[in-house]
Formats: C-alpha cells, sequence, structure tokens
C-alpha cells in the first residue's frame, strides 16, 4: 500500500515536472481551460454580488398597510404587534396621519395646507419591509396583510420586484447553464489533449503493453497530467477573476455612489475556490479517462 | 518436472484465413532450453507470441506456468507478461530514450523502488557488455548491439521464462555465438529459455531438444 502510494506520487511529480518543463506546449490547453472556468465564474460572481446587494437594498419592495380613517389606539397597537411577530417581515415603520400630512406640505411646498383642513384626509400606515423577494411570496403576504383588522388597503409595487426578481433568476440560470456548457467544454478540451498525447506517444505505449504494462500503469501519467492541469487551470480562472474584481470594483463603486448605494463585486470565498479547484481537476481527469479507455483500447501491439 | 509451457491441440488462424498454426500439441518443461527451428513463415513467431499472450489462440489451450491464457481476461494478460522475457524479432526498442532507461522501462512497470532498480538495470546492462554506453541513445549502437540491448530489458526483472525470436539474425557467426552463449547462462541459473532460429546450425552444437516447425505444424 505504501509502495503503491509512492508510485502515485512519483507519477504525480513527474507529471508536473513534464508540464513545467514545457510550459509552451500546456499552454496553449491551459489557457483554453482557465477562460472555459473564468467566464461561469465571473457570470456566478456578478450574480451573487448583485442578490446580495439587492437584499439589502433600501428599496425591496415594501409593502404600505393603509388604515382605515376609524382606526384607534388599540387597532394600531393590534396591527403592530402582528408584524412584529410575523416571520416573514424584517421590518416596518410607522407613518401617522399627522406625520404624513406635514410631510406632504413639505413636498409639496404647501406651508398651511392642513389650516384648511378640518380634517386630516390621511390615514394612518404601516411600510412594511419583507424578507422575501419572490413575488408569489410577497403577493401572498400582501393579502394576508390586507385581512388585518382595520386595514383598508394593502399596497406594494410588484413590477419592480418582479422585474428585479426574474433578473437575478435569470442569471442565476444563465451561470448554471454557461457552468455546464464550459464544463462540458473542459472535458472535451483535456479529452483531446490526452488523445493527441496518447496518440503521439504511440510506440511507448505498444512497448509498454509488450512488456506486460497493464492499462492502469499507461493511463497513470495521463490522468496525473490532467489533474494538474485541470488544477492550474482553477488557480488561473481564480487569478482571472480576482483580477475582473479588482479593476472593475473601483467604477462600479463610483456608479453606485451617484444613487447612494454601497455595490461590491465580491471575489470567491476559500471554501468556493477549493469546490472550484476540484471540480476542474476532477473534469480534467474524466476528460482523460475517456480519452484513455477509448484510444489505449485501439493501440494492441502485435 | 513442472510444465512451463504446454500446448494443447492450438490452431491460430490470423483475420484473413491464414493458419500460422495447426492442432500443435507440445510440453516444455521448468528450466528446459529448447529451440524452435524452420523456415520464414513457418510459424516460429506466431507460437512464441501465443506463450506471451501477444496473440490468442483461435482454438485449443495455450497454459503458461500453469495459467490457461487462452480463459484469462485481457486486463489479466500483462500480469502474466510480467513474468516473462522476450526478445522480439524487430527489437521494439525505444529510440527516444537512453539504454539505461530503455532498461529501466520493464522495472518501472512492475513498480520497482527507483534505487534498487538502477542497480539492476546496471547489472542487467554489465551482463550483456553495454554497461559502457548507458547513456548513449540506442540509434548510435550497432546491430549486435541493440540485440543485447534488448535482451537485458528482456531479463533485467529476472523473468522464469525467456522467449527470444531470432535473436541471431543477421549476426556474424562469432557473434551470434556469444549470443548463444548468454542464453545458456540464464538457463544455467534456471531460467527457462525458448530460442527460435531460421539456421539450424547453431542449435545442433547445444544438444538440445529442437522443435522444428513447417508450414505451422511438426516436420518430420
Ligand atoms: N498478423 C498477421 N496477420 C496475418 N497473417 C500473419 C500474421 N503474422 C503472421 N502471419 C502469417 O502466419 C504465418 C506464420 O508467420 P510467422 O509466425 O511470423 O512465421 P515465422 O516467424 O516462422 O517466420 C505466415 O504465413 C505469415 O504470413
Ligand atoms: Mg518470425
Amino acid at each position: 500500500m505504501k509502495h503503491f502510494l509512492y508510485l502515485n506520487w512519483q507519477s504525480a511529480r513527474q507529471a508536473l515536472v513534464k508540464i513545467l518543463r514545457q510550459p509552451f506546449g500546456s499552454l496553449l490547453t491551459l489557457l483554453m481551460l482557465s477562460i472555459a472556468l473564468a467566464l461561469p465564474l465571473s457570470l456566478y460572481l456578478t450574480v451573487s454580488s448583485i442578490q446580495e446587494w439587492a437584499g439589502r437594498l433600501t428599496a425591496t419592495p415594501q409593502i404600505t398597510l393603509f388604515m382605515e380613517q376609524s382606526a384607534e389606539e388599540a387597532d394600531l397597537a393590534a396591527v403592530s404587534s402582528t408584524l412584529t411577530k410575523h416571520p416573514r417581515i424584517q421590518s416596518y415603520s410607522f407613518v401617522g396621519k399627522k406625520q404624513a400630512l406635514s410631510d406632504l406640505e413639505k413636498r409639496n411646498g404647501l406651508p398651511g395646507l392642513s389650516d384648511g383642513l378640518t380634517d386630516n384626509p390621511l390615514p394612518d400606515a404601516f411600510v412594511v419591509t419583507p424578507k422575501t423577494l419572490e413575488p408569489h411570496e410577497l403577493e401572498m403576504l400582501q393579502k394576508e396583510l390586507s385581512g388585518l383588522p382595520m386595514v383598508e388597503t394593502a399596497q406594494f409595487d410588484a413590477r419592480w420586484a418582479k422585474r428585479l426578481y426574474g433578473m437575478v433568476e435569470m442569471g442565476r440560470q444563465l451561470t448554471w447553464f454557461l457552468g455546464a456548457a464550459l464544463g462540458i467544454a473542459l472535458v472535451l478540451v483535456t479529452h483531446n489533449a490526452v488523445r493527441m498525447q496518447i496518440l503521439a506517444r504511440r510506440d511507448e505505449i505498444e512497448v509498454a503493453k509488450l512488456i506486460g504494462a497493464p492499462d492502469s500503469f499507461i493511463r497513470r501519467p495521463f490522468m496525473y497530467h490532467a489533474m494538474w492541469q485541470g488544477l492550474l487551470a482553477g488557480l488561473a480562472a481564480w487569478g482571472l477573476t480576482s483580477w475582473l474584481v479588482m479593476t472593475a470594483n473601483p467604477a462600479i463603486h463610483e456608479f453606485a455612489q451617484l444613487y447612494n448605494e454601497a455595490v461590491q463585486l465580491r471575489g470567491l470565498s476559500p471554501v468556493e475556490l477549493l469546490v472550484v479547484l476540484a471540480i476542474s481537476s476532477l473534469l480534467a481527469m474524466l476528460g482523460a479517462r475517456l480519452a484513455s479507455d477509448h484510444h489505449l483500447r485501439q493501440i494492441q501491439p502485435r | 518436472m513442472q510444465r512451463m509451457i504446454q500446448f494443447d491441440q492450438v490452431t491460430k488462424r490470423y483475420p484473413g484465413g491464414n493458419e500460422a498454426l495447426k492442432n500443435l500439441s507440445f510440453t516444455i518443461d521448468t528450466g528446459e532450453m529448447a529451440f524452435l527451428a524452420g523456415h520464414s513463415g513457418a510459424g516460429k513467431s506466431t507460437l512464441l507470441k501465443l506463450v506471451a499472450g501477444i496473440e490468442r489462440a483461435s482454438s485449443g489451450s495455450v497454459i503458461v506456468s500453469g495459467q490457461n491464457l487462452s480463459k484469462l481476461r485481457s486486463s489479466q494478460i500483462p500480469y502474466v507478461r510480467q513474468h516473462i522475457g522476450m526478445v522480439f524479432q524487430d527489437h521494439k526498442l525505444l529510440f527516444d530514450r537512453s539504454v539505461f532507461d530503455n532498461v529501466m522501462l520493464p522495472l518501472d512497470i512492475i513498480g520497482f523502488d527507483r534505487r534498487d532498480a538502477a542497480r539492476r538495470v546496471r547489472a542487467a546492462l554489465d551482463k550483456v557488455g553495454l554497461l559502457a554506453k548507458e547513456k548513449s541513445m540506442p540509434i548510435r549502437l550497432s546491430g549486435g548491439e541493440q540485440q543485447r540491448l534488448c535482451i537485458a530489458r528482456a531479463v533485467v526483472h529476472r523473468p522464469s521464462l525467456l522467449l527470444a525470436d531470432e535473436p541471431s539474425a543477421n549476426l556474424d557467426r562469432a557473434y551470434a555465438l556469444d549470443i548463444m552463449e548468454l542464453f545458456k547462462s540464464f538457463h544455467q541459473v534456471g531460467v527457462t529459455v525458448v530460442i527460435s532460429a531460421h539456421d539450424e546450425t547453431l542449435m545442433e552444437d547445444y544438444g538440445r531438444r529442437i522443435i522444428r516447425l513447417k508450414e505451422g505444424q511438426f516436420a518430420a
């Protein structure tokens, strides 16, 4: 067992040395692989950054509850306590009818508007910030809130929420699609690279088979070659996306500041980086395995 | 005496219908040294390839050190070959690597520890008189030296069975005799040796069994 590990360690080291000794031979493949990885990764980071930002957004869809004119202190307190306990509600604020009127005066530059009115026509209102972005859940929540006692209507800007949610969802699906498509591309690229290597080393493989090399022995260097290539491509893709994040962030920050928003593209977390490295090396090894299974069978020495 | 090689009614038909061996039965004992004689096309190479599992019998059974090769899955054949040393008619050397690395290959395959392996490789090269050329490339060697290199590679992992397909072809008589002496020395340390040749005069001096083939059958 120890011996087996030693042999594998030897192959792994030799494969790495080979890549490092002829970096230009592997460079093209490496470049293709890292770009194939960097594309979905950047999209993933963009979408998850937008999602993060949307979560913090001050303009997250808000539901406004307008109370009946006849609502009294006790009714307001009842609604208020319901809102406090509700699991789907992030926060809420209360805008009393007096405050609403004075806001209106200020905004419209009509001081003394209230003087002309005998009664304040504006209702008391609660502005509710839900926890969810999902349009269907928002609608349910709206219905539920409008059914509270002494609540006249519950309004929210559904179109806006739907659009934001739709965009995030589309970005997420696009990420998965791109990820899957380029994952397949990664398998195909290593498949082809290993196929070329096998054909170039046909004589050697033939002789090795003649003197008793099992397929596992012949396959081993190709598998390790692919593993290193996947790993290096994963690291390179990480480098590319980090560079993208670093160069794009100042511009994004400046732009977002115009709207008083703090938006930032985030980089890969250490766990995400590990997952990316594991996936890219496994996919590369899958390509190598498929190529060697196919082509080693065709090399039958006579 | 235990049997190293046993053929039972073995027929080998190549694709295209060419029958290279016809219903052959014979045995070679463990530790024996035997010759395989016959003109070109008699079936000598085919017979040796069946023993090494390079070709498979069309019918009959080929048993090598107790293993029925006809019944083995092809994934198991490599492990049979690891106990056989083979000197190929066309050498099958690798010209992109040194003499030393050519001889190292069988040890790499069985997973020998690298330091012990280097010692073994040098011992094998010394045995065939090529130690001084370990760093040379095979292309720089003469025909006779290439033949010896091939022998060194065939014995470096100390196989119990050594097969040599026309090892003395294209060599002058003195050189051919040297090579025969080399095989005799392996036989003397217990290796079963089977050597083919189309020229019988070399064999007769040794007083060993000669299996004569003609068109895939035993010749009278
Ligand atoms: N791969 C092959 N395909 C078809 N026929 C072959 C093949 N190899 C050998 N033969 C035929 O089988 C017969 C025996 O060949 P071989 O075993 O090489 O004889 P030898 O080694 O004694 O010269 C010959 O007629 C040869 O043409
Ligand atoms: Mg022949």
